[in-house]
Formats: structure tokens, sequence, C-alpha cells
């Protein structure tokens, strides 16, 4: 009895560990693309898409997301996608230096690497941008701006210190902000808290109680622009303090109608999710990207090193939020 | 360790906090003003929620690394069955997420019970299945239509100030409840006793004839229930549910209990002690941003302050420091 229960034990473990051994063959690629954390919107819409892109192209394409935004996790995701022998690993870096060795590893096994919001990636075969990081912060910049008549404090979130596109776009939209405007100030430095709504909201209160004259927030990162539109409204602030970064509709629909988050710009997630999938697919079968090549959901593309960057900014507010929230983002 | 009135801990982190108060208070216009006193106890009501049922786990000489993972279980179920309900509201959402909690710690206590499990390793394994079992059962989708009791804010009590609008929130009413029934279950029952010396001696405690089952159920239980009703509170103020929106809290609430003089080996802890622990740590982040310090140098100043904190209140500080505490004091202690 106790022996039968055993062998049926190691039988469904030896199952378990084979069906995660994916097949790999030319013609069918096996793309495995690792994000920066699983469970949120953003992410849930960009795993919608490399699925979708994935059935249609008839190619094997999967989502891993790490359980927390940390660098190690997306390491060790990597390590078993190599383990996987898959053709094509794809990742949206936490942090892009700590991935760099891996991925060093992963490419020494044959595998390309395509990397999403890191430019400058190393050890990576290409990177696409759905934003280019200048003109996305810019875009920003530029709304503040007129939002806040060119006058005024100002607070800057990011996803983590060392999140390189987004401390690139806030990079941008300070320097637009300084050109243009120089009547406003920064407060602070940046605060790596926009991937956690609890630490955004807190950190948005804090912000607002040390600086009374502060009229307004970016927020680069998921959370973000959530977490400071909340504490916005818990100090019944809506309209006296701006809020303004890339959030998922679904999750800021109300906030928007409430007059406390007043949008901004954003990319599609789910487009990213099928651009993983045609590019890798591309690459995997070694069909040359090159000035001029044209990639569905990206366009023509102009190849600058390995990067590839198109603008394809989607306008968020009052009366387009409605809309995307209904495509699950 | 005085049964009554403030231990060596103690003493020290208040006088670490209020060192840290007059500082803030001084170097920052905003820091002592009711508003931010207000934040600061909002901001801090769900984690002392969580502290005082981890206490009781401590206290009992067991640790239990899975509740965070479990409030979020119970965020999830809860808001299914009030979805299915039909609404439902404040005390059908307590009933419910306290009844989920509970149920969850039973389940801890019942693998370190009956199979003489060692409590972190159960928890380990707890941890992972919960959030596993979340994870592949939610897909990771968040939930952003709760019914709109659970998602309005109360405010017990609001009023404008110079600094702001300042208010207390239901939350911070919910812990003050849990906190108080936590006292009396520890410090007013003799069931809170046998507690302590299960923590302090299991074995002397068993052959006592302390029912050392019931007394595993009690504290998991326990903790199961604050964390039901701690989850119940975070999905309150962030009017959402998210999968991992809780994970990783153990270790900051850990962190802050044990900075608070709970004994990791049982036996030994306060209910003073947690809150302190946890306030202090929420004054370090909120003073960081108040001060305008640059986030980078944040982790660094957090870990220096409660190794600094740890220090002081530990055994040998006081020992160095000396007179400080007269030989009566030591003995009593």
């Amino acid at each position: 009895m106790v022996n039968r229960h055993r062998r049926a034990l190691c039988a469904s473990a030896l199952l378990l560990a084979f069906s995660g051994i994916a097949q790999a063959s030319p013609d069918k690629p096996v793309i495995g693309v690792v994000v920066k954390v699983g469970g949120i919107p953003w992410f849930n819409a960009m795993e919608t898409g490399i699925k979708k892109k994935g059935a249609e192209l008839g190619v094997r394409a999967f989502m891993v997301g790490p359980t927390s935004a940390d660098p190690a996790l997306q390491v060790r995701a990597v390590e078993d996608l190599i383990a996987q022998k898959v053709d094509v690993i794809g990742v949206v870096p936490n942090d892009a230096e700590v991935l760099e060795p891996v991925l060093e590893r992963a490419r020494a096994a044959g595998i390309k690497v395509i990397t999403h919001e890191s430019p400058k990636q190393k050890n990576a075969d290409y990177d696409f941008e759905l934003a280019s990081s200048k003109g996305f912060g810019e875009a920003y910049g530029k709304r503040l701006v007129e939002a806040l008549g060119g006058k005024g404090e100002y607070a800057v979130f990011v996803g983590s210190l060392t999140v390189p596109l987004h401390n690139a776009w806030a990079d941008a939209a300070n320097a637009y902000v300084k050109a243009n405007a120089p009547g406003m100030t920064l407060v602070g430095d940046r605060y790596g808290v926009a991937e956690n709504v609890d630490q955004s909201r807190s950190t948005a209160l804090d912000l607002m109680r040390a600086h009374p004259d502060l009229k307004g927030f970016l927020a680069f990162g998921s959370q973000g622009p959530i977490g400071a539109a909340r504490a916005v409204a818990e100090k019944r602030m809506g309209g006296k303090v701006i809020v303004m970064g890339p959030f998922s509709p679904g999750q800021g629909r109300k906030l928007v109608h409430d007059g406390v988050l007043t949008g901004g710009y954003m990319w599609n997630p789910a487009l990213a999710g099928e651009v993983f999938v045609t590019l890798g697919t591309m690459v995997a079968k070694g069909e040359p990207i090159k000035d001029g090549t044209t990639i569905p959901g990206l366009g023509t593309v102009h190849p600058e090193g390995h990067n590839l960057i198109v603008d394809e900014l989607v306008d968020l507010n009052k009366d387009t939020v409605d809309d995307l929230a209904k495509l699950g983002l | 360790m005085p049964r009554f009135g403030i231990g060596g801990t103690e003493r020290w982190l208040i006088l670490v906090i209020l060192a840290m108060g007059a500082g803030l208070g001084l170097l920052t216009p905003s820091f002592l003003t009711l508003s931010n006193l207000f934040d600061l106890l909002n901001a801090s009501a769900v984690n002392i929620i969580f502290g005082v049922g981890l206490l009781v786990v401590l206290v009992a000489g067991g640790i239990d690394i899975s509740f965070a993972v479990a409030a979020s279980v119970v965020q999830y179920l809860t808001a299914m069955a009030v979805a299915r309900l039909g609404g439902g509201n404040w005390a059908v959402g307590l009933l419910l997420a306290g009844t989920f909690g509970t149920l969850l710690g039973c389940v801890n206590a019942f693998f370190i019970h009956r199979f003489r499990i060692v409590s972190i390793v159960v928890t380990i394994a707890t941890y992972n299945l919960f959030f596993g079992l979340l994870m592949f059962w939610s897909g990771g989708v968040s939930i952003y239509d709760l019914p709109d009791w659970w998602t309005t804010r109360v405010v017990i009590l609001g009023t404008e100030t110079a600094g702001g609008h300042a208010e207390l929130t239901l939350t911070v009413l919910v812990m003050a409840a849990c906190v108080a029934a936590t006292w009396l279950l520890l410090r007013r029952m003799s069931t809170g006793r046998q507690l302590y010396a299960l923590g302090d001696n299991p074995e002397g405690a068993r052959r006592v004839g302390v029912d050392v089952g019931a007394m595993h159920t009690l504290a998991y239980g326990w903790l199961g229930l604050m964390a039901g009703i701690a989850g119940l509170m975070q999905a309150h103020y962030a009017q959402e549910v998210v999968p991992n929106a809780l994970y990783g809290r153990e270790l900051d609430v850990l962190a802050a209990v044990v900075l608070g003089g709970a004994r990791l080996g049982g036996g030994r802890g306060t209910i003073l002690g947690v809150f302190l622990g946890i306030i202090l740590v929420a004054i370090t982040q909120n003073g960081l941003n108040l001060l305008g310090i640059s986030p980078y140098a944040f982790k660094m100043i957090i870990g220096a302050i409660i190794l600094a904190a740890i220090t002081l209140s530990s055994e040998g500080a006081g020992r160095l420091i000396g007179s400080w505490r007269t030989p009566a004091m030591r003995r009593a202690a």
C-alpha cells in the first residue's frame, strides 16, 4: 500500500519534471518571457498578448511572473528557462545590470535574448520599445508644465531607483521642465516606490505634508499613480495636486473620474506581449532585421545598435480610460 | 520580565522614539502636526494588527511566516463570498474574514501539533502552499469591483488643521479593538499565562497540565483571526484586492515585533513592545521623507536605526551603560 503510493508519487513527480521541458524546433520556436512581477494587471495584459500571438503563429510562448519585483528572482527564472532549452528568452528587467551575467550564459547556450523597457541592455540580441524614453518623458514633462501653468513644486516617483527606463523618463521629463518652465522646482530626489501601491500612497502623503506648495506628482511605475492619487483623495486635494503617470486603466478608472488622477500616456502592454512573440519568432528563424524592416506591432523599424524604438503612445484621460479598461487593462 | 509595568526594552524604545520625535519636530515643521501623527497611525494600523497576532504565536514559542499570505487568501475568499451573498456589510465581512483567517491558522496548528513538526518548517510550507494556491486559482487577477461598504472610507475622527486635513480612520478603531482583545487574552486570562509558560518551558508547561494542543490551536488560530481582519482592512484602504499586495509583509512585521522585544524562542514579548517596534520603523520612513533625505540612502538609514535600537535595548548595552539601571531594577528584570 505504502509502496504503491510512493511509486505513484515518484511517477507524478517525474511527470511534473518533464512536462516543464519544452520541445523546441527551428520552425516552432519556444519563447519564454520573464516579466518584472506577476499578478499585476499590466503584466496580465502582456500575458494575454503573448498567448494570443503564440496561438496565431503556432509557437509555444509563455510568460513567467516572479512573485515580487526582485532582480534575483528574475535571474532564477532566466536560469530555469536556460535549463528548459527554450529558443528565445524575453525579459522585462527589474535591474539591467544584475541580469547581464545570466543573459550572457543564455546567449552562450545559443538562446536569443530580447528585452523590453531596457534600452542599452547588455547581452541582448534586441531590445524593443513602444515609446522612446526621451519622447515619452518629454510628453509627460510637457503635459505637466501645461497642467501646472509653468510654476510650482512637483515630485517624481520611479518603480525602483535601478529601473533604467523609469529613470530615463524621469530624466527626460525633468530636463523638459527645466528648459521650458523655470518657475517649476523638483522636490527631493526621485522616490523608488512606484511598484508598490501602499508605499506610493504613504510617500505621497509624507511629501504633501513636507511641501505644502507641492502641486504635482509624476509617477513612473504601474502602481505609483494609483497610490499617489489615493493620497490626494484622502487629503481632499483633488484638482489642487495633479497626479500623472502611466497606469492600468481598469485600476485607475474610478480615480480618473473622481478627478484625482489626471492621466498621461501609456503604451499597450498586450501589444508589447505580441511583439515579444512576433520578434522572437523572426529572430529564432534567423530572419534579418534591417533599417526599414516592417515588424507587425512595431511598424517600420530603424534599428539603432540593437535597439528597436518606435513611438506608439496611447493617450490616457477621462475620455479614453473606459475604452482601454474594457480591453482588460 | 516584570509582569506589569514597562520592561527594559520598551523603555529604551520609548527613549529612542522620543529622541527621534524631538529631533524631527525641531528639524521639520510638519512632523509634530496632528495630521502627520494621525497618518502615522493610519499607515501602521494594519501592521500592528498583524503584529499583535504574531506576538501571541511568538510568546507561545512558535513562529509563523505564512500569515501575510494567508491574509491575501482571506481577501480573495471574502471578496468572492460577499459577491455571492449579494453585497454584505461590515459585520458580514468581519465575520467571514475572521472565520477564513482562523481556519487557515488552524491548518498551521494542526500540522505543528499533530505531527510535531517545527513551526518554521510548517509555515514555510503553508506560506508557499497558500500563495501558490492563490496565484493558481486567481490567475493573478486583481479584484477592483469591491462592494461600496468595503471601499468607502470611514472617518472616525476628522478635523481641518493648519497642516491640512487630519483624520483617523476605521482601520485605527479596528486596530484598537484587536490590541485590546489580545491584551485581554495575554494579560487578563489564565490562558495567556499558559501561553507564556508554554513558550518559556514547553516540557514544564506540559507536566503541570497545560493542554499543548489547545494552546497551539489558540495561538495560530488567533494569529489567523488577526491576519484575516488585517487583510480586510488592507483591502479597505487600498480599495482593491491584489494577490501579491501583502507578499513580503511578514518579514517587515516579524522584524518590528522582534525589535519590540519579543523573543524568537518564546515566553517573552509585550503588546506595548509590538506597538513601539512598528511605530519606530514607521517614524523612520516618515521622517526620511519629511527631511527630504535622498531616497538612495533610505534602506541604509532604516537598517542602521533598527540595529541601533536593538543594540541599545539588549541586555549587553544595559550593562555597558551600567548605572542607568539600578542593581535592584536589574534583579527584578
